[in-house]
């Protein structure tokens, strides 16, 4: 799939999970696109963490909200440090919203390259300034009903 | 102006927008930390036209305010 090199707008957010079958297809697409030589993929899971202490249940859910326009806005801006920063071929970014079950995917990062380095470089980097600077608000469902707010540490 | 409220602070104030006068970012800090409860206790940032803002800058009531908790993505 070619990506334009000017940045449009575009949103990143899924209502639901990630399904395994989306991302099957994501990578069909750059079947076309004999320039890529590595693909990097990364997939955040919602994990039955416990907080422990005040509420020791494990998390059933997370149910994502986000300030959207901001965060479509600081995505287009990652993804300019990205391009500028690694020969990439492609970025795919993807994150839910909406309650998210322990063991579903919540966030997929997908970079392709000619080797195998820069994809990875890529995606390490991405992975990391979209924990940092998306207004992206998580709150955790812990069995039994209770919940707390997740943040990024 | 409306103030888009997220997350732990749209929880506590029971809403998630709410609307303010105010003439700069300090101002709206103050009647803020008013409205709604225990907001002045939290960790929070303030987003002017989709930007996090630093020290005050001046409102003409044009611009899209939110309020930030911490955040949780990725």
């Amino acid at each position: 799939m070619s990506e334009t090199k000017t940045h449009k707008i575009r949103d990143i957010f899924t209502e639901g999970p990630i399904a395994p079958a989306f991302i099957a297809e994501s990578i069909a697409k750059h079947s076309t696109r004999h320039d890529i030589g590595a693909h990097e993929i990364f997939l955040g899971q919602v994990r039955a963490d416990s907080t422990g202490g005040k509420f020791p249940a494990p998390t059933a859910a997370i149910e994502y909200t986000a300030y959207r326009d901001m965060a479509n806005e600081q995505m287009i801006a990652i993804r300019e440090e990205a391009f500028a920063r690694w020969p990439i071929t492609c970025l795919h970014v993807h994150h839910s919203q909406g309650v998210i079950k322990a063991g579903e995917l919540c966030f997929f990062v997908f970079a392709s390259s000619a080797h195998r380095q820069v994809a990875r470089e890529a995606v390490a980097f991405v992975n990391d300034e979209v924990k940092k600077r998306l207004p992206i608000f998580g709150k955790e469902i812990l069995e039994g009903g209770e919940h707390v707010w997740k943040k990024n540490v | 102006m409306d103030v888009l409220l997220f997350g732990l602070i749209a929880e506590k104030a029971g809403t998630d927008k709410l609307s303010i006068s105010a003439a700069d970012t300090s101002a709206l800090k103050q009647a803020l930390e008013q409205r709604i409860e225990g907001l002045s206790a939290l960790s929070y940032a303030l987003a002017v036209d989709r930007k996090i803002t630093n020290g005050i800058v001046e409102l003409n009531g044009s611009e899209e305010i939110a309020l930030l908790p911490p955040f949780a993505g990725g």
